[in-house]
């Protein structure tokens, strides 16, 4: 995976994570989450890059019933491919996953066909009774990301950061 | 064979294995032949089962892990095949219960033969095998390479079992104790 120079707010998530002692991450590719990637990487945090969105969830499911820190990291555009293993595992089942999602379809979008997903993401979240929190700002990073893994991991209620366009980090564009 | 001769044959094979059972007739026959062992019993999220076997086998390296599936969900989360060839755990086996139907639905057929044994040796790092007969299945579970998978062909279509309808808390809580966590 090709990375440019590691943003701030990514190396403040990256941190916040490993702080958090996150074992294993499951993804799905995306540019924006590629500085993360790497950054856990570097920590030491296994990778774990799979084939559906729906395959993250369900892995780190396994993963949390047994004591495992895993985090799972998607595209906006991939939650419709993980709504089942969401709702009829890790919610159910109070798994407490962390997601992070980072967003298509909002601001600046270009591409309309990104554009229904984006925008109902937090309702699709919301309607499984998973609740999504935004990060715009690198300041707010350690807050949102600590936030809810905190929630995950203490509480068991799986919980999503949406990495907002503001940030920056994506294929702006394209 | 019947779903609960396979499962029988399993625990029997691999009696410190900890379970994977998707929803339907794996859950229902792993309940039944293990008197509600402390497994990971799939109420749902059909397509999932696979993915997550693979999730709690990197968690537990110490132990086996058998995910117990029917082959509906299979064929929903056969893309799993491939993350099983990327990760490749040593402690994982998929035993697919191949009776050709879906059955908690209403027994619709599936439209086309798995071919699991093929596919897997088409893949890296994967091993597979085809078993009619119990002494078959043993003998594959005893001496196939990990990570594995093997259809089992399940000819007898009789519900193995209780209701697969399970309760997610009691399902966390027991596992979890099961494995020391």
């Amino acid at each position: 995976m090709s990375t440019p120079a590691r943003l701030e707010w990514q190396t403040r998530v990256v941190e916040r994570l490993v702080e958090a002692d996150v074992g294993v991450a499951a993804f799905v590719p995306d540019s924006r989450l590629n500085g993360i990637l790497t950054g856990l990487a570097e920590r030491g945090v296994l990778l774990r890059s799979l084939t559906r969105e729906e395959e993250c969830v369900a892995y780190a499911a396994g993963q949390r019933i047994a004591g495992g820190r895993a985090v799972v990291l998607m595209q906006s555009s991939g939650l419709g491919n993980a709504l089942n293993a969401l709702g009829s595992l890790a919610v159910p089942y109070r798994l407490g996953l962390p997601l992070v999602v980072s967003m298509r379809g909002t601001l600046g979008e270009t591409n309309p066909s990104q554009v229904p997903i984006g925008r109902a993401t937090t309702a699709l979240l919301a309607a499984l009774g998973i609740q999504s929190f935004p990060l715009r700002r690198a300041e707010d990073a350690d807050a949102v990301v600590g936030g809810v893994v905190d929630m995950a991991f203490e509480g068991g209620e799986t919980a999503a950061v949406l990495l907002d366009p503001e940030l920056g980090g994506g294929r702006e564009g394209h | 064979m019947k779903a609960t001769d396979v499962v029988r044959v399993v625990v029997e094979t691999l009696p410190r294995a900890t379970l994977v059972s998707s929803l339907g007739t794996a859950t229902s026959a792993v309940r039944s032949v293990t008197d509600d062992g402390p497994h990971l019993y799939f109420g749902a999220a059909m397509g999932s089962t696979m993915a997550a076997a693979l999730g709690l086998a990197e968690a537990v390296p110490d132990r086996e892990v058998v995910a117990v599936i029917g082959d509906g969900d299979f064929l929903m989360g056969a893309s799993a095949l491939w993350s099983l060839s990327a990760c490749r755990p040593t402690n994982l086996l998929v035993v697919v219960l191949a009776d050709g139907t879906y059955t908690i639905t209403g027994a619709q057929p599936i439209s086309v033969p798995l071919r699991v044994e093929g596919v897997c040796s088409a893949l890296d790092g994967l091993s597979g095998a085809a078993v009619v007969a119990c002494d078959e299945l043993a003998d594959a579970l005893a001496r196939l390479p990990r990570p594995a998978v093997v259809e089992a062909a399940v000819t007898a279509s009789a519900w193995p079992g209780p209701s697969p309808f399970v309760d997610p808390a009691e399902v966390v809580r027991n596992l979890r104790r099961s494995l020391g966590r």
